[in-house]
This record gives C-alpha cells, sequence and structure tokens, in this order.
C-alpha cells in the first residue's frame, strides 16, 4: 500500500472529522485528497502532530481527533506517547504512516525498521492495531470509530513513486477556518 | 523569599480567561506550579516543545493557554516558536523561570541566563519581568496580548541560589 491510496482510503471513510496532518509529504496527501475547514495542516514544527491533536481532543471530547503522523515525526516525539497515555483522550486516533524513512528529505532510514512502535505505544496505555493492506485497514478505520480510545494504527507503506503538490494555504488560513469550524 | 505572589499569578489568569496550563516544572516556577497542582489544572509535558505542541492545539479548540518552562526549556523551543506559534500566530503566554540571571547561579545555566533578553528580542517575542510589586499589572498586559491574537512571555528572575 502507498501512502497517498492509504490516506484516500481513510478519508472517505472518516467523513468530516478532525485531521492534524504532520509535516511534509502527510499534510501533502492530505490537502490533496480532500481539502477542508476541519484538517490542520502541521507544516513546520516536525514531531508536534500528535501533540497538537492531543490538545485539542482534552478540549473536544465529544470529537473524534484523527492525527496523521509518520514514523519519523513520532520517532522524534516519543514522549508524546507517554502523555497521551498519561491522559488517555478517548476521542484520539493516532495513525502512523510507516515507510522505514524519512522520505520528504530524500529517503534516508528512520530508527523505526527494527523495533515494534506499536509495542512502545500498547505498554503507554494505547489500543493498537496493525494494518498491511487497505481490506485489513479499512475494516480497523471502521472499529476505530466505536472504540475508546486513545487508539494506535500503525500503517506500513511502501516508499512513494510520486509526490503531491505542496498545501496550497497560508498557514494563518489554515488556523482561522480551522477554529471556525471546530 | 517570599514568592506567594506567584500562586496570586495563577489565580489571577485562571480567573481572567487562561484555561490551560501546561509546561515542564522549574524551580524557579514551583510556587505557581504548586498552585496549578493543587487545582488539578496543570499539564506536565516530557519536553518543552511538546508543552508548546499540546497548548497550541488547545488555542486551536479556542481555549486559551499558558505554556510555563524554564529558560533552557526555552532555548530547546526556539524552533517550535517559529515553525508552529509564529507561523500561524498562536496567542500563548509563556511563563518562563530565568536561570542564570544571578551570576552566581549554577553553571550550568550561565549562558543561557546571560544570552535570554537578547534572545526573546532577536524572536521577537514582547516580555515582562514579573514580580511581587508588578504582578497584577503585567498579568494584564499578557491577558490583552492573548486578546488580540498575539504571544508574549513573562519572566521570573530566580534571584536566590538556594
Amino acid at each position: 500500500m502507498n501512502r497517498s491510496d492509504a490516506i484516500k482510503l481513510i478519508i472517505k471513510e472518516i467523513g468530516n472529522e478532525v485531521i492534524i496532518s504532520a509535516n511534509g509529504f502527510i499534510s501533502r496527501d492530505v490537502f490533496n485528497a480532500k481539502d477542508k475547514n476541519t484538517n490542520f495542516y502541521m507544516i513546520g514544527s516536525m514531531g508536534l502532530a500528535s501533540s497538537i491533536g492531543l490538545g485539542i481532543a482534552l478540549k473536544k471530547p465529544k470529537k473524534k481527533i484523527y492525527v496523521f503522523d509518520g514514523d519519523g515525526n513520532i520517532l522524534m516525539n516519543l514522549g508524546s506517547l507517554t502523555s497521551i497515555g498519561t491522559l488517555k483522550p478517548k476521542n484520539l486516533v493516532h495513525i502512523i504512516f510507516d515507510n522505514n524513512i524519512h522520505e520528504s528529505t530524500g529517503g534516508q532510514p528512520s530508527n523505526s525498521k527494527d523495533i515494534r512502535l506499536e509495542q512502545i505505544a500498547k505498554i503507554v496505555n494505547y489500543k493498537i492495531f496493525k494494518s498491511q493492506n487497505p481490506n485489513q485497514l479499512l475494516k480497523i478505520i471502521s472499529k476505530s470509530k466505536k472504540l475508546t480510545g486513545p487508539i494506535l494504527i500503525l500503517i506500513h507503506i511502501e516508499k512513494s513513486t510520486s509526490v503531491n503538490g505542496r498545501v496550497l494555504l497560508s498557514p494563518k488560513k489554515i488556523k482561522e477556518r480551522f477554529m471556525k469550524s471546530i | 523569599m517570599t514568592e506567594n505572589y506567584q500562586k496570586n499569578i495563577f489565580n489571577y489568569l485562571q480567573k481572567n480567561g487562561i484555561e490551560n496550563f501546561v509546561g515542564v516544572p522549574d524551580s524557579t516556577l514551583k510556587n505557581f506550579i504548586s498552585r496549578g497542582l493543587e487545582l488539578k489544572k496543570i499539564i506536565i509535558a516530557t519536553r518543552e516543545e511538546e508543552a508548546i505542541g499540546i497548548a497550541t492545539g488547545m488555542v486551536l479548540a479556542n481555549s486559551p493557554s499558558l505554556v510555563f518552562m524554564q529558560n533552557a526549556g526555552f532555548a530547546n523551543s526556539i524552533s517550535t516558536i517559529t515553525s508552529l506559534v509564529q507561523l500561524y500566530s498562536i496567542p500563548l503566554i509563556f511563563l518562563i523561570g530565568w536561570r542564570g540571571f544571578l551570576p552566581n547561579d549554577a553553571p550550568e545555566h550561565t549562558k543561557i541566563g546571560k544570552i535570554q533578553p537578547s534572545l526573546l528580542k532577536l524572536l521577537g517575542i514582547k516580555s515582562k519581568i514579573v514580580k511581587e510589586e508588578n504582578w497584577e499589572k503585567n498579568c494584564d498586559w499578557a491577558l490583552k496580548q492573548t486578546k488580540i491574537g498575539k504571544n508574549c512571555a513573562l519572566i521570573v528572575r530566580r534571584i536566590s541560589n538556594e
């Protein structure tokens, strides 16, 4: 499965829910799949998508909050897993697209290949799911809607063969429309 | 040293609309933090960047927030401040404990303590030093900055070597 297809599939399944997307290709894929006011594209501050998602989830407990994260991103802020596991937001779904590389910077290796990220999440109180193919992913996403979080979904993805364009919105616009919509 | 005014700062900011207090503990700010802990209104993050991320999420959910930290952690946060807080104009109040204010503070604080005022200036973050005699006025200033959508810093100097 490639990231862009996995993202399209998830977005179709979750509809208009809030998405916080990590910087780099993940935000580009989300923007190009379906731009909407409830998307917060984090274009800088690598590592912090899950922290921003946690802050929103705590203040908006009735809304499902989806974080679209990457392996490089979460490895940069592993402490975030422990904070989320401590505060236990029931409405947080933390999706990690894991390609074992820092793809946006040229495909250098991340440290996710020989470790089990989902086990780290499990030990800090997440419910964990792992997906290798589209059918399985669809079932997990559908199931995650009814489950109590925090939920981690680790999706193994391949290196992309094509790259989507940048997010064509100013940071100010991204923020303002998000704050109005939530 | 009388640091009870730090408790007043917490109470005052909370009473005047700040709903979230996220940060990393600092001994200079301990009375502020312990008041927040008493009220169960404090979130302790693992790093200052993380704290800023969480608080940013809360602001995005329309809930005014403050981030507290030591100036060592402020140094950690520079990229997060420029590429998140300033990039998106997130109105946060930073409450920063100023270690290295005294020349004979512990050696690890000397350098950052010395460059702290220039660092704030370089980043374009407006700041005020809060003391027992001016805390209310400067809290009002910070609250006003938040209301007009700007971030700012309140600085607490470390004035004892205990």
